[in-house]
């Protein structure tokens, strides 16, 4: 019968708690919306270029088979280049995930029967997107050869010259800067916004709200201090995650450089985005259940275990304002290939506008009295 | 001259209901003010409002002629604030708990470092100064949090129920501490309490709360005086005659007499200015005392005049969609 009484207490307290009871129900659903079409399978929508040199049949029917593979399982999004070289600077800069290549000579050889050739130069940091593209392209070259049989089975087999611009990464190595963003995101739940709500759930706030503290110097001065402790742990996280995949950090100085200022920027922007969320929340129940909740909805559609590209179309827009997106980005262009600033500019700049955006957001939301 | 503090018509709704109910009162400066009131009378939501930390609902309140609606930053600047909570960092040292503070109010490196010694000392802390609070008693914690209102030397220093959950010695610690503050500084106090004895002993006037009105205000001897009365002083006699009890009795200032037992009942307005005076005349009749007992009106006896004996209903908390009842908004000493 005691054992009745301490369940009864419990089942009323939590009855009593319609936030909790409603977060129980609708989050599991959203993670099955959210991871559901996180990881769908095939990817689709890879964006490579096309850069065709040829202007003969046989390479007008390449780019034919090509478009079918965008028109039907769309697993390429095709946009095409004239120029070689600059093709290549935007797979490097991240824009694009490969180029395929249809040499000058490419329908001569075949006519000619020397081993005519297509060339594919894939971004092969991110391994699934790479993997897909290839088998893909892959394909499509085999129903080339096919049509050639039916035709003239004298005719020289097209091959496809795969080239991968970068060193072979492994699939936990490229893991490495979504888990860099994930420590992030777990050092701005704990410092920052935070350290306000339990000042306010243990009531020591009222001691510093009587003194001449601004709005600003409580949002700034919570945020600094978390972007501190969040920077710290990222690195440490950071070097922990390349020992373990053994891989080495690609580029100079400027990358190592360039790492820190996204590291400050992703914290900075997350404990701001916090911040705003949890500004007004008195207890720490109300940031165990959103900062769960945070974690899935920004996490797994950033782009840290399945390109973006394949997401659905509403995923794909929401990843157009997701900060964790653009961290991946410029932490996966940074650690794996080693870029420089061009590849990350965007991610920088966005970081920048959703950071002054979010501080002043949770500046004015922020509540200065009791 | 402007009144250390000043409150005029101040009213405070929270939905229904009103928590302060059109409040008038001024604060001399220099003096200790203290409110005095029942749970849910409205003391904190006042002492909230003069330390900008709520908006009244309508009405003015200014501290050193300055409106803490409209320039709430200059009045932090004048005010030292002691919470009913403890609000001290657990995790920080007394001496970093000032130094950050005194960081708050942006006082001079040099300036805080020789205020922060001075006020350890003040305090009795010294000693302790580099332990973690969190080893420190609530009476510790007390006195810091009273050194920490005084870091930045406020123009009024403003104790929200100071000793409350305190043992009575650590009571007494802190009332020494505020009155010798007050004697060293001029520092003006306002003060909230429940505790009759407190307001008693440290304040110089008194403004008893109820329901958010204020029900009587002044000082502790003139509202013993304002509810009518006497104080009884009870004494057993030897020779003690007819003569000597029509003497007595021709007294100015005895009201009455009556026997009981082996006992006389005297009552009058003042017991202690009354003594000394019947002491004298007792010396020149030659009566003896053998036991004597003084029993005087208090504030308490004020208190429940004005207040009536029904237990209060507490303030009415909004309940929070978010978390349910379960936050609780005052846990002194509580610690995760």
């Amino acid at each position: 019968m005691r054992a009745l009484a301490v369940s009864e207490r419990d089942l009323k307290r939590f009855m009593r708690n319609p936030f909790v009871i409603i977060a129980s129900i609708f989050m599991p659903l959203m993670y099955l919306v959210i991871m559901g079409n996180s990881f769908q399978g095939e990817l689709k929508h890879l964006p490579v270029l096309l850069v065709n040199q040829d202007s003969g049949p046989y390479s007008r029917r390449v780019v034919e088979l090509l478009q079918a593979l965008e028109d039907g399982p769309r697993t390429l999004e095709i946009t095409r280049e004239n120029d070689q070289k600059k093709a290549v600077d935007m797979v490097r800069d991240g824009f694009y995930k490969g180029v395929i290549i249809i040499p000058p000579d490419f329908s001569k050889n075949v006519v000619k029967n020397v081993e005519p050739q297509v060339g594919l130069l894939l971004d092969n940091t991110d391994s699934i997107s790479a993997g897909s593209i290839s088998g893909a392209v892959s394909r499509s070259m085999a129903y080339l050869k096919s049509d050639y049989l039916a035709v003239r089975p004298d005719r020289a087999t097209p091959q496809l010259r795969s080239i991968e611009l970068y060193k072979k990464i492994d699939y936990d190595a490229s893991l490495v800067p979504g888990i860099i963003v994930m420590a992030i995101f777990m050092g701005t739940t704990f410092t920052g916004a935070f350290s306000l709500v339990m000042d306010k759930f243990l009531g020591i706030h009222e001691s510093y709200l009587s003194t001449p503290l601004t709005r600003f110097d409580l949002v700034a001065g919570t945020i600094m201090s978390g972007v501190l402790i969040t920077t710290v742990m990222s690195i440490i996280v950071m070097i922990g995650g390349l020992m373990i995949t053994g891989i080495k950090l690609a580029g100079g100085i400027g990358t190592l450089l360039l790492l820190l200022v996204t590291m400050v920027l992703t914290a900075l922007g997350l404990l701001s985005m916090i911040f705003t969320v949890l500004g007004r929340a008195d207890h720490p129940r109300i940031v165990g259940v959103l900062v769960g909740f945070l974690n899935v909805i920004f996490y797994f559609p950033s782009g840290a275990v399945y390109p973006i590209e394949s997401l659905p179309n509403w995923l794909r827009a929401f990843a157009k304002v997701n900060p964790e997106a653009y961290a991946v980005h410029a932490f996966k262009e940074l650690i794996l290939k080693g870029s420089g600033f061009t590849a990350i500019r965007g991610d920088l700049m966005f970081f920048v506008a959703f950071i002054a955006f979010m501080l002043c957001l949770a500046t004015l939301t922020f509540k200065r009295t009791m | 001259m402007a009144y250390a503090a000043e409150v005029k018509n101040i009213v405070k709704k929270f939905s229904s209901v009103t928590a302060v109910n059109d409040v008038s009162f001024s604060v001399n400066e220099g003096e200790i003010f203290g409110f005095l009131g029942p749970n849910g009378a409205g003391k904190t939501t006042l002492i909230r409002i003069l330390t900008c930390l709520m908006k009244p609902t309508s009405g003015q309140a200014s501290i050193r002629g300055i409106d803490v609606v409209k320039h709430p930053s200059l009045v932090r600047r004048n005010i030292g604030v002691v919470s009913q909570a403890l609000t001290s960092d657990l995790d920080l040292t007394a001496y970093e708990n000032l130094n950050i503070y005194g960081k708050y109010f942006d006082v001079p490196k040099k300036e805080r470092k020789q205020s922060i010694d001075y006020l350890l000392g003040k305090v009795d802390l010294k000693d302790r100064a580099k332990d973690l609070v969190a080893t420190y008693s609530g009476g510790m914690r007390r006195r810091l949090e009273i050194a920490r209102g005084l870091i930045h030397k406020p123009y009024i220093l403003f104790l929200d129920e100071p000793t409350i959950g305190l043992d009575p010695q650590s009571r007494r610690v802190i009332w020494e501490l505020l009155q010798k503050i007050r004697k060293e500084t001029g520092l003006t106090i306002f003060i909230t309490t429940h505790y009759m004895d407190e307001a008693d002993v440290l304040c110089d006037r008194i403004g008893i709360i109820d329901y958010g009105k204020i029900v009587a205000l002044d000082s502790p001897a003139n509202l013993k005086r304002t509810i009518g009365g006497f104080d009884i002083i009870e004494v057993t006699l030897g020779n003690f005659g007819t003569e000597a009890m029509e003497k007595l009795k021709a007294m100015p200032f005895v009201k009455s007499v009556t026997e009981k037992d082996e006992s006389l009942r005297i009552y009058v307005e003042d017991a202690a200015k009354s003594m000394p005076v019947l002491f004298e005349e007792f010396k020149k009749t030659g009566v003896i005392i053998e036991y004597l007992a003084i029993h005087e009106q208090t504030l308490e006896d004020v208190f429940i005049h004005y207040t009536g004996k029904t237990i209060r209903e507490a303030e009415t908390q909004k309940v929070n969609f978010f978390i349910g009842a379960g936050a609780p908004r005052k846990m002194p000493g509580a610690r995760i």
